[in-house]
């Protein structure tokens, strides 16, 4: 009697408390916006994956104190793509399955981007990259975007800097895949149009370290100027060999070559190399200011531009949420996204174009001296 | 009566699991997900089945079998895109053109036994990986190959979740179909004893060097095969796909699931793609938990999860294989 009484009482007050949380959940109720997030997480490409990572936290962390978005909060929902095409198609149809994703970033290399593209193109999920830079990434569907300045305009940036510098004939040495292949078909159109002659086009293989005979080959045309079109550790690797092989041709390079670890792994040969890039984490301005600050106070690392770009991504993809705000859904996102125009991001002012897709973005000059990144005035 | 049909009891579960149990369950739970690893295991079987028959079953230690699969996707992609031919064309010519590489690499290699042609093999790999990266004006090169169209066939659309399954089942259950019979015959027999021994097996009138030929070009054909579901199923790809790494995957399923064992190479596929799907809960360590369970079943399990006389055994009793009861010269051997 008594215990049945005890337990009718325990169950009238779980009961209640059921109720009385029931009635409070209105008022509490957050709507959940998720974006899903496809990086090499593990393996032999994880250090893009991790700074994308530590970047998109951080701007969604940011986005939700900001209270820019009423009634709703941000969540990131991160996959390891271990830059493999199997895991990214894998990755795309888990994505394109979950009701909570209304967009998704990623994937690093063009590779696995494209192939997962397909599945995003076919169950319409629109596509954020990073870094895709293959030239028909976007125009496998009207939901792909990128976040990366497309060599459409960064090789005639650094051609007329170059030639403007007085450097008439000059030989190319770039990477074998696609970026590579953009990188020497609009740096070779622009020098040839701006009157100026590339002497040589040399590609190595990924996973190439010995630039000995392509630096010996190069010099013996004797060029004005060596334009690369690579990463870091072969950046890094070139510039040793240069030095050693003592060839003093002044070298131009793109964009990606902006990391503190080409100075790091690459010493003094680094000196005099000059680059063009769209992010300086030494940059007077305000917002990049800020973000480096935060970025390093919570990591204990200077970005790189691939986590600005990173971060400029997942802030374009929280800016078109707010446009559309709490009941956003992914077609509306899409359309969100097509709109972007002037975003003041850290890798300067991002605009898309509304029909192609393509960013453009503002482009800086810098230089290596004395160890270190400085910006050409 | 019964005798005849009882053997035929074990492939008709397996082949009506695959064909209805499994899509049945697939697509009750509604996730294209799901659907999806499904079709990269079943690809990843056909690849694992057929290097088993060169390295298990033959005992050719092969480290270039994702080139065959390379050859495999790009004949299909560049078939489909390029001259418009339909599937159904596209997979048997991708088996043709990869069978083509693998003779190309077998006969100049024919002399060299145990790791001289492990080596070798791993040349072959790299020179193909190679050739479809820096061949920029056939292959697109870096570029890739994208747009491929999916499965289509006589105003069929096959390209959906299930219809890509089935089609990529039906292809998987009659490729292991003829590597079953193929490996557990008189024929799977000489290739067992070239691989124990070759000499022994040359003194006894097996002809080595036109086995060592057949071998590679059947095993390069389903290779060719594997790439051409996996070019159609994902709609773009690029070397990057075909690199060493594969190759050594698809060798770690074999030695998983056990050398020389059909079954066994199977098994090793699917847990292979499937683990490291199934850990995406536990976040980044999940691919030191799959080097553990590898590590592991090694350890514990040398000759694999399925080991070869297991499979041999199995064969026997369930798939109409040999050791019929009945007189003494039907006693032994193969049906």
């Amino acid at each position: 009697m008594t215990l049945s009484k005890t337990i009718r009482g325990v169950l009238a007050g779980v009961a209640a408390g059921a109720a009385v949380s029931m009635a409070a959940l209105p008022a509490l109720a957050q709507k959940t916006i998720a974006l899903g997030y496809q990086a090499p997480l593990t393996g032999e490409m994880s250090q893009y994956g991790e700074v994308f990572r530590n970047s998109a936290t951080l701007a969604v962390e940011q986005f939700n104190k900001s209270g820019k978005l009423p009634g709703a909060t941000v969540v990131l929902k991160f996959e390891d793509s271990k830059n493999d095409a199997k895991e990214g198609v894998n990755i795309a149809k888990k994505f394109v399955d979950d009701p909570e994703i209304v967009g998704v970033l990623g994937d690093f290399s063009s590779t696995v981007s494209m192939a997962a593209a397909q599945v995003y193109a076919q169950a319409g999920l629109p596509q954020l990259s990073q870094t895709a830079s293959h030239p028909d990434y976007v125009k496998i569907s009207e939901w792909q975007f990128r976040n990366i300045t497309t060599q459409a305009y960064e090789g005639p940036f650094v051609a007329k800097w170059a030639l403007g510098e007085g450097k008439k004939k000059i030989a190319v040495i770039a990477i074998q895949n696609d970026w590579g292949q953009s990188v020497v078909s609009n740096f070779k159109d622009a020098v040839e149009k701006g009157g100026g002659q590339v002497t040589s086009v040399e590609f190595y293989n990924p996973g190439n370290r010995d630039f000995r005979t392509i630096l010996t080959k190069v010099a013996r045309e004797k060029p004005d100027a060596i334009y690369l079109g690579m990463f870091d550790e072969d950046g890094a690797s070139l510039l040793q060999q240069r030095r050693q092989l003592n060839v003093q041709i002044p070298t131009y390079a793109t964009s990606s070559l902006y990391s503190p670890k080409l100075i790091a792994l690459a010493g003094p040969s680094s000196d005099g190399l000059k680059l063009s890039t769209t992010f300086a984490a030494d940059s007077p301005e305000p917002v990049v200011k800020a973000y480096v600050d935060e970025y390093q106070s919570r990591y204990k690392a200077i970005p790189t531009m691939f986590a600005a770009q990173a971060y400029d991504a997942t802030n374009i993809m929280l800016a078109a949420i707010a446009k559309v705000g709490p009941t956003v859904d992914r077609k509306t996102l899409r359309d969100a996204l097509a709109q972007t125009a002037g975003f003041p991001g850290v890798t300067g002012e991002t605009t898309f174009d509304p029909q192609t897709r393509e960013p453009t973005k503002q482009l800086a000059r810098m230089e290596i001296k004395g160890g270190q990144f400085a910006l050409v005035k | 009566m019964s005798k005849r049909i009882l053997p035929l009891a074990l492939p008709l579960v397996v082949a009506l699991a695959v064909l209805v149990l499994v899509p049945a369950l697939l697509q009750a739970s509604g996730s294209g997900y799901l659907f999806r690893v499904s079709i990269t295991a079943m690809i990843f079987a056909i690849l694992a089945a057929s290097l088993n028959f060169i390295t298990g079953v033959a005992g050719l230690l092969s480290l270039g079998h994702a080139a065959f699969y390379g050859i495999g996707a790009y004949a299909a992609a560049l078939l489909a895109t390029q001259h418009g031919v339909p599937f159904l064309l596209t997979i048997p010519l991708a088996g043709v053109a990869a069978a083509i590489g693998g003779v190309l690499v077998a006969l100049p290699t024919m002399r060299l036994v145990s790791i001289y042609f492990a080596v070798a093999t791993l040349g072959m790999g790299e020179i193909i990986h190679g050739t479809l990266l820096n061949w920029v004006d056939f292959t697109r090169g870096p570029m890739g190959i994208p747009a491929i169209p999916s499965f289509k066939v006589f105003g069929l659309d096959l390209s959906g979740n299930l219809g890509s399954y089935l089609v990529v089942a039906v292809v998987m259950l009659a490729s292991l179909w003829v590597l079953h019979r193929l490996t557990h015959s008189y024929y799977g027999n000489a290739l067992r004893a070239l691989r124990e021994d070759d000499q022994c097996a040359d003194s006894m009138g097996i002809d080595v060097v036109r086995l060592k030929g057949e071998v590679f070009a059947i095993a390069c054909f389903f290779a060719g095969v594997a790439g051409a579901l996996w070019a159609h199923t994902t709609g773009y790809i690029s070397p990057n796909d075909f690199r060493f790494g594969e190759s050594i995957l698809v060798l770690a399923m074999i030695v998983v699931g056990g050398l020389g064992s059909l079954p066994g190479a199977v098994i090793g596929a699917v847990l292979l793609i499937v683990l490291p799907e199934a850990l995406r809960p536990v976040g980044d360590v999940r691919m030191i938990v799959v080097g553990c369970v590898m590590f592991f079943s090694i350890l514990l399990l040398p000759k694999g999860l399925f080991g070869e006389v297991s499979a041999l055994n199995l064969v026997r009793s369930s798939f109409g294989g040999g050791w019929k009861a009945g007189t003494a010269r039907q006693s032994i051997g193969w049906r």
